[in-house]
């Protein structure tokens, strides 16, 4: 690729992108590095070689570009599938910045020695007023302001909240349960948890108090039973109304392995 | 030599620079991303703050692309940005989770691919889409090499789609019409389909397959318009194309195959001296017939009994044999009672319903006495004509979807269309300024409209789906269910109605069965527990099922939110649809008040 230097830049470009996404633990970074490798350089290797010597435009160019890299992309996912390894990490790097390198070299070939070099896109752009640069960066900073507060939960007064209350044997041996409760009310609340095992495995209960999203989980023995299966019961009662069955699970362990 | 910086930029005359013009597109995106989260917030009603943000994104980009000076860059820039920003529409809609119908079963597939390496991995709500693996397979490289999530990497997938769409639209545009002020009113015209600014944006395989099939169209046109020597680059891109689009998206893959067997016959019917481009048809046909009968056998049974009750729905209505739909209403019992869509934003819709025709009556004359000799400038029309033939199916009760699914293909020619009707109107001579503020305001409608009449009214702003209390994030129960089976029962299998199904399955990681097929419908909504429910269960391995009291379980579109009382998501069944599984008896696993998660293995 001697001589050309857009498709010396390209083909290490991909070589660096594809280290960098595979070798560094930096999600940030590795994003940084990817969207390149993916979304552009395979597309203009593909461009440098399909339209050699073509007069494109720079924005027409830009366009195939991304347009083929996508294609690719697509492609690359099925061609992948064919291989035991499959889709990979390492697979698509060594599989994209393979496709980079060839395309490349395939289109410096094709080009030739002493061949015209191609224009860059931004030749002929005209080089912002401070007063432009300004304003599009602030369009920028309100444009990540706008998706950031999409992202950011914010308090939802009217919204219903509600407790949940859940039990699941603690392994696969079944000899205790797991019973957790979890809050999603608006507001601190207060429980009473009843669980009860089995006839003679007596019960155990816990006061508890609950911030909103906070979960608090109890582990509780089962003795086997001699015959049959062993109910475990648990049931949630609000500390301002006792008296009121608030949730209610249930479990017969051990579980059956197979619909009856 | 002049440095470049005191060259005087053009496009100035009207006082909207470019910046200026990008500047108020981003306030009106933060205006949309405000409207949302106060709406998510549950504090005021905020539809019209939202339509604000939007017509500031929108209507400054219009007035510009209206005018005579900005430059073939500047038109272009205009046209990305709008894509750029009405796709920021839809990102603000919601948080960190795909929350659109479709959204949750491309996300189970390509999370399955990140975790299995291999595609084809078994969908449980639409199993067709595992066979079309081209959206879920790119986004898979995004996903492995930066450690994104499916909603990262999708989010940005279909972002780049959507800029390919804008700028290969704008170019296709270019090309046939010749003139770049017509290739930017044409993509600005295409933003009022109505499945443009949500539906096309959301991540689903179509979002990629479309824009993918207008770069096929743009190559075609640019190949068709250079000299026979230079075919062969043009024709690699389409080739390529077509093969990409057959494994991203059934329908757009049998739209291409239709288009370029249209030309072949028109280029022979019509006697055009360039080489007649039957090699694409036949390969667009036998790829997408061959993909159907080799890979996506399922499709057949998914999409055909669509079209079949379509076409049924069309001859019972027309024939009066059954009632016609009532416009801006949903197609299928809605679980909730879900609030109308206002006597005034009907009328808008229905006014840029007007105002495209009438674009296409005007345009259609003149691009017929430039075009009439050109094959794809004349499907084009022709599209737009079957546009608004396709319109009236969307009174027929189990058609509707398939006109509104078509709409987005015929759109494309409707656009074209329009760009003739638009120059008439914006032609040199008295009143200029005031003809372009009239055609900004129309286009504003055409947009309005298409956002309207594409997704539904009580949800053009967000829900809450996450919330804060005392500073703690909590979850709506749909939400806070799938999280713990993600985490407590990690590969197990659901039946449940379908707001939960699509959560269970993303982001809760777990194959979860609703609908009919097999008739989980039935199961999850009665009140009463029958023998043929536990056979079905069982044949099917659904240890779990899903109850849950909400009527608004059965929403594909809203089943997902907190409950607002008064509001939304507050009507319930019969307490029988979640006691009659505890009447059997069988253990309850999770226990969230409305929603109750029952293991049918674990019985006494």
């Amino acid at each position: 690729m001697r001589g050309h230097r857009d498709l010396a830049i390209a083909a290490a470009a991909a070589v660096v992108c594809a280290l960098v996404a595979c070798l560094v633990p930096l999600e940030i970074v590795r994003v940084v590095a990817a969207l390149p490798l993916t979304l552009y350089l395979p597309g203009f290797a593909l461009v440098a070689v399909a339209f050699d010597g073509e007069d494109l435009a720079p924005l027409k160019r830009l366009t195939i570009e991304v347009a083929a890299s996508l294609i690719l992309l697509v492609l690359c996912a099925f061609l992948l599938n064919v291989f035991p390894f499959g889709l990979t990490t390492v697979s698509w790097a060594v599989l994209l910045a393979l496709l980079v390198i060839a395309g490349c070299s395939w289109a410096a070939r094709r080009r030739g020695p002493g061949s015209r070099p191609r224009g860059s896109l931004f030749a002929s752009f005209v080089r912002p007023s401070t007063r432009s640069a300004l304003l599009v960066g602030a369009a920028i900073l309100i444009g990540a302001v706008s998706i950031a507060l999409a992202q950011k939960p914010l308090p939802a007064k009217h919204a219903a909240g509600y407790t949940a209350l859940w039990m699941l044997p603690t392994d696969a041996e079944e000899d205790a349960v797991v019973v957790g409760v979890q809050s999603n009310q608006q507001d601190s609340a207060a429980y009473r948890l009843r669980i009860g095992i089995g006839r003679g495995g007596g019960s155990h209960t816990y006061r508890l108090k609950l911030d909103p999203g906070e979960e608090r989980t109890f582990e509780v023995p089962v003795p086997p039973a001699s015959t049959g299966r062993t109910l475990a019961v648990a049931s949630l009662y609000r500390a301002g109304r006792p008296e009121d069955l608030f949730r209610r699970v249930t479990r017969w362990l051990p579980r059956q392995p197979s619909f009856p | 030599m002049v440095p470049a910086r005191l060259i005087k930029p053009k496009g100035t005359g009207d006082g909207l620079s470019l910046p200026l013009i990008a500047l108020l597109a981003a306030i009106g995106l933060l205006i949309v991303s405000i409207a949302n989260a106060l709406s998510r917030a549950t504090v005021i009603e905020t539809t019209l703050l939202y339509w604000a943000g939007l017509l500031l994104i929108a209507l400054p980009i219009f007035y510009k692309l209206s005018s005579k000076e900005p430059s073939y860059r500047q038109r272009f820039f205009l046209v990305l940005l709008l894509g750029l920003a009405l796709y920021g529409v839809k990102v603000v809609h919601d948080g960190i989770y795909f929350t659109f119908t479709d959204e949750f079963v491309h996300a189970y597939n390509a999370e399955s691919i990140a975790r299995h390496h291999h595609l084809y991995y078994f969908n449980s709500i639409i199993p067709t889409t595992a066979h079309y693996p081209g959206l879920e397979g790119a986004t898979s490289a995004l996903m492995m090499l930066t450690g994104m999530s499916s909603y990262g990497a999708g989010t940005i997938l279909v972002g780049a789609a959507r800029l390919t769409f804008m700028a290969a639209l704008f170019f296709l545009f270019a090309r046939l019409s010749g003139s770049s002020r017509g290739a930017g009113l044409g993509v600005a015209i295409y933003t009022g389909s109505s499945n443009f600014l949500y539906w096309g944006a959301q991540f689903s395989y179509e979002s990629l397959a479309l824009p993918l099939m207008v770069v096929a169209l743009m190559a075609f046109a640019e190949r068709e318009a250079g000299p026979l020597e230079r075919r062969t680059p043009w024709t690699l891109l389409i080739v390529l194309g077509i093969l990409a689009i057959t494994i991203t998206h059934h329908l757009t893959s049998y739209g291409l195959a239709l288009l370029f067997v249209a030309l072949a016959v028109m280029y022979r019917a019509m006697k055009i001296e360039r080489p007649n481009p039957w090699p694409l048809a036949l390969l667009a046909t036998g790829a997408a017939v061959g993909w159907l009968l080799i890979a996506a056998r399922q499709t057949v049974g998914y999409l055909f009994p669509v079209l079949g009750d379509a076409i049924k729905a069309i001859w019972s209505t027309a024939s009066g044999e059954s009632a016609p739909r009532t416009l801006f209403h949903q197609s299928s019992t809605v679980a909730e009672n879900v609030g109308v869509t206002p006597l005034a934003a009907r009328g808008l819709a229905l006014f840029a319903v007007l105002i495209l025709l009438a674009a296409m009556v005007v345009g259609i004359r003149q691009a017929w006495r430039r075009h009439r000799d050109e094959p794809l400038p004349l499907l084009l029309m022709a599209a737009a004509v079957v546009f608004f033939g396709a319109l009236g199916l969307r009174f027929a009760p189990a058609a509707w979807e398939t006109g509104n699914r078509a709409g987005e293909f015929l759109f494309l020619g409707l656009a074209f269309v329009a760009i003739y009707g638009a120059a008439e109107l914006l032609r040199s001579g008295p009143n200029l300024q005031r003809r372009r503020l009239l055609f900004t305001v129309a286009l504003g409608v055409v947009l309005f409209g298409g956002v309207i009449s594409g997704w539904p009214w009580d949800v053009q702003t967000a829900r809450p789906l996450q919330a804060t209390a005392d500073g703690h994030e909590i979850d709506s129960e749909s939400l806070a269910l799938a999280k713990f089976a993600e985490q407590r029962l990690d590969g197990s299998r659901f039946a449940a109605p379908e707001a939960e199904a699509r959560t269970l399955v993303n982001p809760g990681g777990q194959v979860a069965f609703s609908g009919q097929g097999p008739d989980i419908e039935d199961i999850v909504n009665t009140e009463a527990f029958q023998d043929w429910q536990f056979a079905v269960l069982s044949k099917n391995h659904l240890p779990y099922v899903v109850a849950d009291r909400r009527l608004a379980s059965g929403d594909s579109i809203r089943g997902y939110y907190f409950t607002v009382p008064g509001r939304y998501n507050d009507a319930l069944r019969e307490k029988g649809v979640v006691h009659k599984f505890s009447q059997l008896p069988v253990a309850r696993v999770w226990d969230g008040g409305r929603i109750v998660l029952y293991d049918l293995k674990d019985r006494p």
